[in-house]
């Protein structure tokens, strides 16, 4: 009876956690792999059976083939701008600047605080191309900014900057709290040996902190494409002709403006696949790293 | 000495006891006379949502057995929609739904409704109330591509050309010559090569409102027959007329809110957008600013399509839908209308209101709704095509988009027509 106890508790434990899994995040994705063999618009009684034609379109269509790319372009930005850059400033504060770590810290957290929606008002007003302060300024020197709304690729890196702002401070201390996380007497063997500092970083300090490295790199990717929805809502709505899209807001566009939920729910199943690639990269090399210590 | 105590206690519990019961029984035989309906709307704070509530509450206060529960939707149109959609499936529906018009005949086609003639005619015995309080031209915005009338016009609004008038007479530009797109254009290349400003600014939000007004007053059709037909030689025309004045730098293309805020600072000579905005430039501009009618191209009139909303019953049990009804037509009162006008910025929708002295006098104190009044006119429903209108307007913003980015219109166009008549079978 007291074994049995033992077998069943641990679920009961699981179970207030699995019921709002199954809610609120299985049946969705179940129901979105559904509806996606289907052509509906939301609030029709029936549903017509198009079987794979959904995901044909999101790989033939121009335009989704335009969006796939840009989320392509807008990845390696994110990871640019809230990662590698994050990651360079991180180790700069933690092994070259010995004052002020903790103003630096509070400094660039500041931002992560606002809404994304202040941010991308706020940005508007900046970066307006023509009555913008930057615009004023630039004007007085006698140059002329760009119109970046109207180039897809200058509006995906004012969106991306944007962004930038909001999850930078974040990243940075993510990375900063791994770096402190490193053993010191590894780091002071190494000195004593006399080792370079950039062999000392390339070869000891990165390839240690590797597990929070490829978290904070999984993270840039999934939720900064999903950050970014917010900016390319506001400012672009994704235009010029789908030149700011990426797969999130497409996926967004078809099912709450266009009401066209299998076209949608095709999208986000391809992007549900690709995050699970990700997933997997992440708990191949976090999750792995967390055994070897075990 | 306990024993009285005890009693006394049990006396006092038992008299509360009673009076909660009693109270409790009143208050059931008041709850069952007085009709409970919601009203859905999307205005918020900022765009009204203070008169929505004051309008509610006056009505409740003045209707003793219908009690209005006002409810704000966020995200415009679209976001009321989503909700309308979860509400239609969980069985739960407003009574009283703002219908904005590109949504015209997915509202009409999805979801269940009671027509204002039905419950005219049902509730009042006659359609007096919507043939006296509305021209044959304003209900036209409210019917669906059978015909049929969906609901009531509630807000309206037409584009207008706000000008800088500081601008204007620095370089001596005459307003008059303002009232065709050639006027425009020769208005704007004065400006352009004598300060580097932009001359005109033409609304790019989520839809192709101001540009089917563009198309409209150089005698094109966006639709025919229940078909698209913009891509006609005067549709064309029109729309190389936009795409030559952004090339030339002559006009601004950018995102709505960029390009208002250049008009307000000063760096855009004109501003081609909705009525709807003639109180936030008045708050914002530091110059001196006005409105005319939207213009035409020569040898054709200006005609606009109609912005704004429609009042539709969604209500299904039909006590609710008197209420709704009853709702309405104080809604529709000249009192009501000219409430809700000062409060939005858009015009009221009925007859008696338009001619009210209240409203009057209000266009007096701010003449910029003047020429909006006297576009109504010559406005026509906005464009919602039968089948799949929502894919249809996307079609026409990422025709506009490509064509603002330097492609070929005459092509655009066609493919873009293509397109919806493709869907339309």
């Amino acid at each position: 009876m007291h074994n049995k106890n033992k077998k069943i508790l641990p679920f009961l434990y699981l179970l207030p956690t699995a019921i709002l899994l199954i809610v609120f995040m299985i049946i969705p994705i179940i129901y979105t792999f559904y509806l996606s063999f289907f052509d509906w618009n939301l609030i029709a009684p029936t549903k017509e059976f198009v079987g794979l034609r959904n995901y044909i379109e999101v790989f033939t269509n121009p335009v989704n083939q335009k969006v796939i790319l840009n989320t392509l372009i807008y990845i390696f930005f994110l990871i640019v701008l809230n990662f590698l850059v994050p990651y360079f400033i991180s180790l700069i504060v933690k092994f070259f600047i010995k004052k002020m770590q903790g103003a630096y810290k509070v400094l660039f957290f500041i931002p992560s605080l606002f809404s994304l929606v202040v941010g991308a008002m706020l940005f508007t007003w900046i970066l307006n191309p023509v009555s913008g302060p930057i615009a004023y300024v630039m004007k007085n020197l006698g140059m002329t900014m760009p119109n970046w709304s109207n180039s897809g690729i200058l509006a995906i890196t004012v969106i991306c900057f944007i962004t930038n702002w909001k999850v930078f401070g974040y990243n940075f201390i993510l990375l900063l709290t791994g770096l402190g996380s490193i053993p010191t007497n590894i780091i002071d063997a190494a000195k004593i040996d006399g080792i370079p500092k950039w062999r000392l970083i390339w070869n000891v300090i990165l390839p240690m902190n590797r597990g929070i490295g490829i978290y904070v790199l999984i993270l840039t990717i999934v939720q900064g494409l999903q950050y970014v929805f917010t900016p390319i809502n506001v400012i672009t709505t994704g235009g010029p002709y789908y030149g700011s899209s990426n797969m999130i807001y497409q996926t967004y566009l078809n099912a709450f403006v266009l009401y066209k939920t299998g076209t949608s729910s095709a999208l986000a199943i391809v992007t549900f696949v690709v995050f699970l690639v990700l997933l997997f990269i992440e708990i191949r090399f976090v999750e792995g790293k967390a055994k070897k210590y075990v | 000495m306990k024993n009285n105590i005890l009693k006394k206690l049990l006396l006092v519990m038992g008299v509360m006891a009673l009076a909660v019961v009693f109270t409790g029984c009143g208050k059931k035989t008041s709850a069952s006379s007085v009709k409970h309906i919601t009203y859905w709307h999307v205005n918020a704070q900022t765009q009204g949502g203070a008169t929505v509530d004051d309008l509610v509450k006056k009505f409740n206060a003045t209707h003793k057995n219908i009690k209005v529960t006002a409810k704000y939707n966020p995200d415009m149109y679209k976001g009321l929609m989503q909700n309308l959609q979860s509400a239609q499936a969980s069985g739960k529906v407003p009574d009283v739904t703002q219908v904005g018009w590109a949504y015209d005949n997915y509202f009409a086609n999805n979801f269940k409704y009671m027509t204002p003639t039905d419950a005219a005619k049902k509730f009042d015995n006659n359609t007096k109330f919507i043939d006296s309080n509305f021209t044959k031209r304003t209900l036209s915005f409210a019917k669906d591509s059978k015909g049929h009338l969906v609901g009531l016009p509630y807000s309206l609004s037409t584009p207008v050309l706000f000008v800088n008038k500081d601008i204007l007479s620095k370089y001596n530009i005459n307003e008059n010559s303002l009232a065709t797109w050639e006027g425009i254009k020769t208005a704007s290349k004065t400006i352009h090569d004598q300060s580097g400003k932009y001359g005109l600014y033409i609304q790019e939000p989520g839809d192709t409102w101001a540009q089917q007004a563009v198309m409209l007053s150089n005698g094109a059709n966006i639709q025919k027959n229940g078909k698209a037909a913009f891509a006609s030689s005067n549709g064309v025309a029109a729309y190389k007329y936009y795409q030559e004045m952004v090339t030339s730098k002559l006009a601004l293309h950018t995102p709505w809110a960029q390009g208002m805020d250049s008009f307000i600072k000063g760096d855009v000579a004109m501003a081609f957008t909705t009525i709807a905005q003639a109180s936030h430039i008045k708050k914002s501009a530091s110059f001196n600013a006005s409105a005319i009618v939207a213009p035409h191209f020569e040898n054709h009139k200006t005609v606009v399509p109609v912005g704004g909303s429609m009042l539709a019953i969604t209500a299904r049990d039909p006590d609710q839908q008197k209420a709704a009804w009853e709702f309405e037509k104080w809604m529709y009162k000249a009192d009501s209308a000219v409430t809700w006008s000062k409060g939005t910025g858009y015009l009221p929708p009925t007859k008696i209101a338009l001619e009210s002295d209240s409203f009057k006098a209000y266009v007096k104190e701010n003449p910029m709704l003047d020429p909006a009044v006297k576009t109504l006119d010559n406005a026509i429903p906005w464009t919602s095509f039968p089948k799949k209108g929502l894919e249809a307007e996307q079609s026409m913003i990422d025709a506009r988009d490509k064509i603002l980015s330097g492609s070929d219109v005459q092509s655009t166009l066609k493919a873009a027509q293509d397109n919806i008549n493709a869907q339309q079978k």
